[in-house]
């Protein structure tokens, strides 16, 4: 037999329930108000906690920095040759367009943000733009690189939830930088990313540079998305097993662009 | 008990905060862990079998939880819940009993 005391617990947990339940009638006041209260902490934790990470770092890892400044030292070196290259082409790409008189690239309204904070299940960052900066939903979220991180789920008065490209609830037609191979790129959570239904009659190698493409109307064309870090063809299936590295890591970023048109 | 489920309630939302934006820096073999539901266990593993904070605390908590991730409010509150919950009934039926 239950106790009266039992009983008020057992009643006032299903009183508390159905308050925090029927909170959701007001998610984004809620969410918005801790967000906005809450903005200066967070600014400062994800600063230190990224300042830390780094130190941390440094420590475990300074004999594998030292192979990978090498690496990146030989990386530049070729990238500085391929630059002079693209300059070249470009000051060519510009005559002729003015020749064509075909007008210039596409080029994006950007709203600058800060990440404040970032889903423990690591498919999503909160950046501190909202409804007031002109920000809505599916508006996609890029880096200083021209990464793409993803598109923007939830839009608070000053705050948006951004679901990142390895979210399980992401995918989008995707294409391989110089070749005519498509395939959708699919997220599988906890940074993971692959690019199904590209036929087995394509050849697709470790290295290749997988950006977007306009099919679906997702996101904009050319933003880059990973490398393939794995290719593997199966006597079963029609398609190539591929992984693919993002280009990012979530953790490390601070800050972030929002394509305003597209 | 008023005064113990405002220090958790204060508690809880400064580990929400440190797990949005401070720990997510460090994951563990790719993956970060997470201290609210470490914390909500570890809370009701030590709590007196007469004490109820805890279920209190656990859904605070879960509350936090919702509020500082893209889940519906609610979501963690009630998982939270639930496991202490369950703690409470396992605790009650077959550890305290058998001081009892």
């Amino acid at each position: 037999m239950r106790t009266s005391s039992q009983r008020r617990v057992i009643l006032t947990i299903i009183i508390g329930v159905a308050l925090i339940l029927s909170l959701n009638f007001w998610q984004n006041p809620v969410k918005g108000f801790f967000y906005s209260s809450s903005a200066s902490l967070q600014q400062v934790l994800w600063g230190a906690g990224n300042d830390a990470a780094d130190l941390f770092k440094g420590f475990l890892n300074s004999k594998k920095l030292q192979q990978e400044n090498e690496q990146l030292r030989l990386t530049v070196q070729g990238l500085l040759s391929e630059n002079s290259t693209l300059k070249e082409l470009r000051r060519e790409n510009a005559l002729l367009r003015n020749a064509l008189e075909v007008g210039p690239a596409k080029t994006f309204q950007l709203a600058l943000a800060e990440v404040v904070s970032q889903d423990i299940s690591q498919d999503t960052i909160l950046i501190n733009q909202g409804k007031k900066d002109g920000l809505a939903v599916d508006m996609p979220v890029v880096t200083q690189e021209n990464v793409l991180l993803g598109k923007i789920s939830e839009v608070y008065d000053k705050f948006s939830r951004v679901i990142l490209v390895t979210s399980e609830n992401s995918s989008f037609d995707a294409k391989v930088s110089d070749a005519d191979i498509t395939g959708v790129i699919k997220g599988r959570g906890g940074a993971q990313l692959t690019l199904d239904l590209v036929p087995k009659t394509k050849e697709l190698k470790q290295g290749d540079l997988i950006i977007t493409t306009t099919l679906g109307g997702v996101y904009p064309k050319g933003l880059l998305v990973g490398t393939v870090r794995n290719a593997q063809k199966s006597d079963t299936e029609p398609f190539w097993r591929t992984e693919i590295s993002p280009l990012f890591r979530a953790n490390e970023l601070s800050y972030v662009f929002v394509i305003l048109n597209l | 008990m008023f005064r113990k489920i405002i220090l958790l309630t204060i508690i809880f939302y400064l580990l929400a905060l440190w797990q949005a934006s401070f720990f997510v820096h460090f994951p563990i073999f790719g993956v970060t862990p997470n201290l609210i539901l470490i914390a909500v266990i570890l809370l009701n593993l030590f709590e007196k079998p007469e004490d109820y904070g805890g279920l209190w605390g656990s859904f605070i908590a879960g509350f936090f939880l919702d509020v500082f991730s893209g889940s519906f409010i609610g979501f963690y509150a009630s998982i939270c819940l639930a496991i202490s919950l369950f703690m409470k009934l396992v605790f009650k039926r077959y550890v305290w009993a058998s001081f009892g």
